[in-house]
């Protein structure tokens, strides 16, 4: 009531178009739109900078046909993996090893995570014929060693079955590391292996997506 | 002196207006306090630990390594530890960012408890609430600094669980921890470094002195008992001498305890882990994401669907969704149970049997959950812990809220009466 009089009033003393008020009014409001909306774009546009960049380097490379595996820790760490160091490594209390694949160019391929792998030299009688048939004949046998629930290193062993210690995600590394335990999600893909001259050769990619499925 | 400074800053009035400002006193105000006590020793501490700390992976070797290769922030962990007391301060800002958590959290039960954050104080409560969960994100931040073996496995967690948000997660996790957090990732620490050491903690500077503020201007609610003794008055003791003497005697006992604690148990032998490597290392979480951990292992693993490109898996369900849901239930609190006229008083939880009763059932929610973070441990089924993290919750509720109603229920002036007309006709016999 009282802004209709206001306006009553306005209209008296100046004798101006309201219509011209009103565009004024919207020039305003598009402006302080226009310029909000471009300080929240830039601001993303710098902001975007904080995102990561991606460096193409060699050692981050996935793991490629050809390629051998090399102990990932421990003394031997960079060393390639022989069928002679899978046999000693079924007397541990941890019967498998984790690995990184190395390029024939001699390039250890360290530093992506999904190239976390696991190989291990089981009984093949054990295997599930899907399973045997990427393993080599000696029954060396090799998955991706991240875990599928939240990408810890799949690093333990407890009664014959593969343990992530992080949240308790069991595999059953005879059965294409069927999942017989935990949260884990889906089984960690398997990697096709050989052995030529007494080390442990990438035969095949993946067989799924490695790494963490989030 | 005095007339100089009184001069210059009018000592006199500000002793007058604000150094005899009434402080209500109840031994469970103190919890408030410890919080920041807690904070004052980690930004102390912290200030020791930064000026000695290497923010960088780059390989280094020393005498402290044993000649041995190791990323340069892990080398400065060694040099920290073989300073004069330097373990000891380690330990203490380790123990301290603990206690900050417990001690919010014990606070937050009290203000919960009491009714204290009905009108005019929910601002204050949702103030609160954003103070514990950014303790805590900072409390995670510093996780992996030590970058040994066992922090950055915790890390990495936090990560992954960061990056099953929907759509979102794994950009802001890749934000956070400057790509995927891995042992050869050169940019992590350097990210996470100031976001631990600078911009968090002005952060909780800049809420804490917010959620004091609003204290101060709404004034502190008082014991029940005040009501009776000076009804429309505040009954407490000045700020200062009397308050400001048990609060520094507190803080004294404070130091005294924290330091004997860190001194006894020094927390987290990065040489026990060493540098991080290939390989996983056993991990529990800290007491404070136990419950989460629990959650997470005993969601099933086929509970899981993508919808709109985005992955709803167990890591959603356990890591994101109840977490969020119970942060959201929190900053409800104030406007679900709330009251028309300003509270000045506090109420009793024994009058209150119902949110008594669910805050009792929430305690047994988290020890549940925690629990549950032993199952590989203790051997227990996940159909045991189903129960035992959600029937047994509601169960303990129901139960608390009947015995209570028993207790409580009946109005105590007519339960004395009664018992006075027992006793008179028993002389009677």
């Amino acid at each position: 009531m009282a802004d209709h009089e206001a306006t009553a009033h306005h209209h008296e003393h100046h004798p101006e178009d309201p219509q011209a008020h009103a565009t004024r009014r919207a020039i305003l409001q598009a402006a302080i739109g226009v310029s909000a909306g471009a300080a929240v774009l830039s601001t993303l546009w710098v902001g975007a900078g904080l995102v990561p960049r991606e460096e193409k380097v060699p050692s981050k490379e996935p793991v490629a046909v050809g390629d051998t595996l090399v102990f990932a820790t421990g003394p031997k760490a960079d060393q390639e993996i022989t069928l002679d160091d899978l046999r000693a490594a079924q007397q541990e209390k941890i019967p498998f090893i984790i690995a990184f694949p190395k390029s024939p160019e001699n390039v250890v391929k360290k530093d992506l995570i999904t190239n976390t792998i696991m190989v291990i030299l089981a009984d093949p009688n054990k295997m599930s014929p899907e399973t045997r048939q990427y393993a080599s004949p000696e029954g060396v046998l090799a998955y991706s060693a991240v875990c599928k629930h939240l990408g810890c290193t799949v690093s333990q062993w407890q009664n014959d079955t593969w343990l992530c210690p992080c949240h308790g995600g069991r595999y059953d590394i005879y059965n294409q590391a069927k999942v017989v335990g935990g949260p884990v999600p889906a089984p960690v893909p398997q990697l096709p292996v050989k052995v030529e001259g007494g080390k442990v050769v990438v035969a095949g990619e993946f067989l799924g997506e490695p790494g963490a499925d989030v | 002196m005095y007339q100089w400074l009184d001069d210059r800053l009018s000592i006199g009035k500000l002793y007058a207006k604000a150094f005899r400002k009434a402080f209500p006193v109840h031994h469970s105000f103190f919890l408030g306090e410890i919080t920041l006590f807690s904070f004052v020793t980690l930004v102390l501490t912290g200030i020791f630990l930064t000026l000695n700390y290497e923010p960088s992976i780059r390989p280094v070797s020393g005498s402290l390594s044993g000649g041995q290769e190791v990323p340069a922030a892990y080398y400065s962990i060694l040099y920290i530890d073989s300073l004069p007391f330097g373990a000891v301060i380690r330990s203490l800002h380790h123990w301290a960012a603990h206690i900050m958590i417990a001690a919010a959290f014990l606070h937050m039960l009290r203000i919960h408890l009491t009714g204290a954050y009905k009108n005019p104080r929910e601002l204050n409560w949702i103030v609160g609430v954003f103070l514990l969960v950014l303790a805590i994100i900072t409390a995670f931040t510093g996780y992996a600094l030590p970058f040994d073996n066992y922090a950055l496995t915790a890390t990495k967690i936090g990560y992954e669980i960061g990056a099953a948000a929907p759509w979102v997660g794994k950009l802001l996790s890749n934000i956070l921890f400057a790509g995927e957090l891995s042992p050869t990732n050169t940019q992590t620490i350097p990210r996470l470094y100031p976001i631990h050491v600078l911009w968090l903690p002005l952060a909780l500077i800049g809420l804490i002195g917010a959620h004091l503020a609003i204290m101060i201007k709404q004034k502190h609610t008082q014991p029940k008992y005040a009501e009776k003794v000076a009804p429309g008055k505040i009954v407490g003791v000045p700020l200062f001498p009397q308050q400001a003497a048990m609060m520094g005697i507190l803080f004294l006992v404070y130091i005294a305890v924290t330091t004997f604690i860190a001194g006894a148990f020094l927390a987290h032998p990065v040489q026990a882990f060493g540098p991080p490597t290939a390989n996983t290392p056993p991990v529990k979480p800290d007491w404070y994401f136990m419950w989460i951990y629990g959650i997470l292992q005993i969601i099933p693993a086929n509970w899981r669907f993508e919808f709109l490109g985005a992955t709803f898996g167990p890591q959603f369900w356990g890591g994101i969704l109840v977490p969020t849901v119970i942060i959201l239930g929190a900053l409800a609190i104030p406007f679900l149970d709330y009251s028309k006229h300003k509270q000045r008083y506090l109420e009793l939880p024994s009058q209150h049997p119902f949110r008594t009763s669910f805050v009792v059932g929430m305690l047994m929610f988290y020890i549940m959950s925690t629990l549950a973070g032993y199952k590989v441990d203790l051997g227990l089924s996940n159909g045991l812990l189903w129960v035992l993290v959600f029937i047994v919750p509601i169960v303990t509720g129901v139960v608390c809220y009947i015995i209570m109603k028993a207790i409580y229920g009946k109005d105590w002036n007519q339960e004395v009466e009664v018992r006075i007309t027992g006793k008179g006709s028993a002389a009677d016999d």
